[in-house]
């Protein structure tokens, strides 16, 4: 029984926390994400060169190999400088995907360009207006000659417009759920960028009879890999608010003990202390869920039998009302400031609240988890230690 | 990182169960749920757990103490309270036994560490006055000393279960010209039949009669019952704060209350269904069980983190929002009774025992945030001491 760190795992937070760092000085996001890339392209090449790229990635393709703890370290120390990059986004979620689901061509051809660092793939999921677990309504139609076109609508891809190539969700003229790679610069592809919440890019792409390929075999259904995928994603997102939220802890603290009003500083405000105080307790509670999930997740990969998309959605309601808490009170807590562009608290607040609309969101999350068996089931962090519970 | 406890520590869990189950009478433990325990059924289950060792694995162990790792604390108070085990008595296990053990004399230790461990001496706690609640340092009590005796006079209150009190430890001030009020106490033993003590019971909002006023007029305490020095009376107070912080969060007492709702749940009728099915029901029983998940988390990495001989600031954390979701699923209890929880002091049939009770619990648990520290004062705590505000 342990929720902890190995060494090495320490380390590894250790290295990533001091790259990111060195790349991110305070107010490090806003430049970050307002440069053509939408990331800092230092920090990336150097989580490249560190092998981070490719922690989720096998040996076979240039990758580490690494479990969910190697992501939860690396998540959190990008977490906790509000850093901007596409990991999860960009590599760990398509490698996932492209690991359950892809052929072994496949696998050869597109995991280690990631696993190096020198392209990203964009999953494109989400459509407007529709709810994240609907059959999607980007269709697949294959042609006479076997080819395959995507037709649709697909919003918000996150990064997008730096994408080498799309992993697209349709559905096939059977309704069968497919992951379809589409090159970036394929035929019929036209792009609207933006911004999310959180001033990363996001675009929304339109395909018109756009080439084509299926991920894996044709025809086979991957609704349950894409559901595994989803949910590895919901708690590894978790590590990053795990440290968005420290680090907003941090910076709320230190402005209450700096700020002078009335002629003191804020700290002598009990009423505002108190609610530091619980900012501390909130954020603490959520580690330990997030913490939990991964190690979950881990025993999940070592072959326990759990309910991996039920522990997801738990963990992923817990720690996103959490986000939610934190990002309001650390900008409540630093008044007017904390709403501007200028502050870094605001783009913690930002990212924290993007991060509760991701995948699916909090919302429908908790309506998967409350209509589930599981709501009224007596919680027990301990694989092996239930039962006995009994008056 | 491993979410299983080892095979030795599951070991140890089932033979903790084989007692807690078997040899604790099943009646005990159900009145224990229902808040109906009686004086007997504290004295029965903490004779039969020291009869097996398991009254006092805290202590030393020339007295008794088991020098259980961290894990094996946790899992024995976790395994109580998920069996609904009536604790052993705080006030002897937790607190005086612990004192007597660092500070008191080889005469104090003999006479009464045994008896205090097998509960043939009930203790009672006099700290809290009138005007010292949270800031107790601020207590009026004195103790004078003349000749071979200290003669006690003042008031102590919130007093629990001091109706079965055979001995209190006061904390009483011996030096009332000391330049700070933490100096200048005293840490003293006194025997209950001692003439001058006058008792008023204090009714609670439930009704229940658990906690007690007591008034001393020149009540005259022995000097070999002074424990440790005199006037470092806070700094023994001070030692019970870090001691046994197991089951503070009161987790496993928690994880059987929502077991026992949602199995309750079932059979509650609403006015579409069962109480089970209801949306909004089940909403909240998913924060709680999250929560439950979140704070047992919290548990685990304390006491792994003790594992490696580190100390850890959050029990402080654990205490509030552990109380905190124990009090939440008692209204939630309370809820689903509804009605059925309106009649009481009856020989009435009711619906079912437990929705019966369920109101005058959910008003008994309000003194959860507000003892041992209240969640204003553990607020206090992180603040200053994690926080650095």
């Amino acid at each position: 029984m342990n929720l902890e760190f190995n060494e090495d795992q320490a380390l590894l937070f250790e290295t990533v926390d001091s790259a990111v760092g060195r790349g991110y000085a305070a107010g490090g996001r806003a430049e970050a994400t307002g440069s053509e890339l939408g990331w800092n392209e230092g920090v990336w090449r150097t989580l490249a060169e560190m092998g981070i790229t490719g922690l989720t990635i096998t040996g076979e393709h240039g990758g580490a190999d690494a479990g969910p703890v190697e992501v939860y370290a690396t998540l959190e120390a990008l977490g906790k400088h509000a850093a901007a990059e596409p990991l999860l986004d960009g590599v760990f979620l398509p490698s996932w995907l492209i690991t359950a689901v892809g052929t072994d061509e496949q696998a050869k051809q597109l995991l280690p360009a990631l696993a190096e660092g020198t392209q990203t793939v964009a999953v494109a999921h989400a459509e407007p207006g529709r709810p994240w677990n609907a059959t999607p309504s980007v269709t697949a139609t294959r042609r006479a000659d076997g080819s395959v076109t995507l037709a649709g609508v697909k919003a918000p891809v996150r990064h997008a417009d730096q994408a080498s190539s799309l992993l697209v969700t349709a559905s096939d003229s059977d309704g069968t759920t497919g992951v379809y790679v589409v090159e970036a610069g394929a035929e019929g592809i036209t792009r609207a960028d933006g911004r999310s919440a959180d001033w990363s890019r996001a675009s929304q792409v339109t395909f018109v009879d756009t080439p084509a390929t299926p991920l894996g075999t044709a025809g086979a259904d991957v609704a349950a890999a894409l559901a595994a995928a989803f949910a590895r994603a919901r708690v590894a997102v978790l590590a990053e608010a795990v440290g968005l939220m420290e680090s907003a802890l941090t910076l709320t603290v230190e402005y209450l003990k700096n700020r002078k009003q009335f002629g003191v500083p804020l700290s002598t405000f009990q009423a505002l202390v108190h609610r530091a105080a619980d900012l501390y307790a909130h954020v603490e509670l959520a580690r330990s869920m997030a913490l939990w999930a991964t190690a979950t997740v881990e025993a999940a990969d070592g072959g326990a039998d759990v309910d991996l998309a039920a522990i997801a959605d738990d963990a992923f309601v817990f720690v996103g009302d959490t986000a939610t808490a934190v990002a309001e009170e650390a900008v409540q807590l630093h008044g007017g400031i904390g709403m501007t562009y200028e502050a870094e608290v605001a783009h913690q607040a930002a990212r924290l609240t993007a991060i509760t609309e991701s995948f699916g969101g909090v919302a429908a999350a908790r309506r998967r988890a409350v209509a589930s068996e599981s709501a009224l089931r007596a919680p027990s962090a301990l694989l092996n230690n239930s039962g006995a519970v009994t008056a | 990182m491993d979410l299983e406890l080892s095979s030795e520590d599951i070991e140890f869990r089932d033979g903790l169960r084989e007692v807690f189950l078997r040899e604790i009478p099943e009646e005990i433990r159900r009145r224990n749920a229902l808040s109906r325990i009686t004086r007997e059924d504290i004295v029965t289950t903490q004779r039969i757990l020291n009869s097996h060792g398991l009254a006092v694995p805290h202590w030393p162990v020339e007295w008794g103490g088991k020098d259980w790792t961290p894990t094996q604390s946790h899992i024995y108070a976790s395994e109580l309270q998920r069996g609904s085990v009536p604790q052993p008595l705080a006030f002897n296990v937790s607190m005086i036994g612990p004192i007597i053990a660092e500070f008191g004399t080889e005469e104090q230790k003999r006479t009464f560490l045994p008896a205090t461990a097998n509960l043939d001496i009930w203790w009672s706690q006099g700290f809290s006055e009138p005007e010292a609640g949270s800031d107790l340092a601020s207590l009026r009590t004195t103790a004078r000393r003349e000749g071979d005796v200290y003669v006690l006079n003042g008031q102590k209150t919130w007093t629990t279960l001091g109706q079965y009190g055979d001995w209190m430890f006061v904390l009483a001030r011996t030096d009332p010209d000391a330049p700070r009020k933490q100096q200048g106490l005293s840490f003293l033993l006194l025997d209950m039949t001692t003439p001058g003590i006058e008792r008023r019971p204090i009714t609670l909002v439930d009704g229940s009669a658990e906690v007690n006023e007591f008034f001393f007029d020149n009540v005259r305490i022995p000097v070999e019952n002074l424990v440790g020095e005199e006037n470092k009376g806070w700094s023994y107070a001070k030692f019970l704060l870090g001691n046994e912080r197991n089951g503070i969060a009161q987790i496993g007492t928690s994880q059987r209350v929502f077991a026992d709702l949602a199995e309750a749940a079932g059979g509650i009728p609403t006015e579409t269904g069962a109480l089970a099915d209801d949306p909004q029901f089940r909403a909240s029983m998913h924060r709680s069980r999250t929560t439950l998940l979140a704070l047992e988390a919290t548990q685990l990495r304390v006491t792994g983190a003790s594992e490696n001989g580190q100390a850890s600031p959050v029990s402080s954390l654990l205490k509030m929002e552990g109380t905190k979701a124990l009090q939440e699923l008692s209204k939630l209890r309370k809820e689903a009774a509804s009605q059925d929880s309106m009649l009481l002091d009856t020989e009435a049939v009711v619906a079912d025992e437990a929705s019966a009770v369920a109101a005058a619990q959910y008003l008994n648990q309000r003194k959860l945030s507000i003892f041992g520290g209240s969640n204003e004062i553990q607020r206090g705590v992180i603040a200053k001491t994690i926080l650095g505000l």
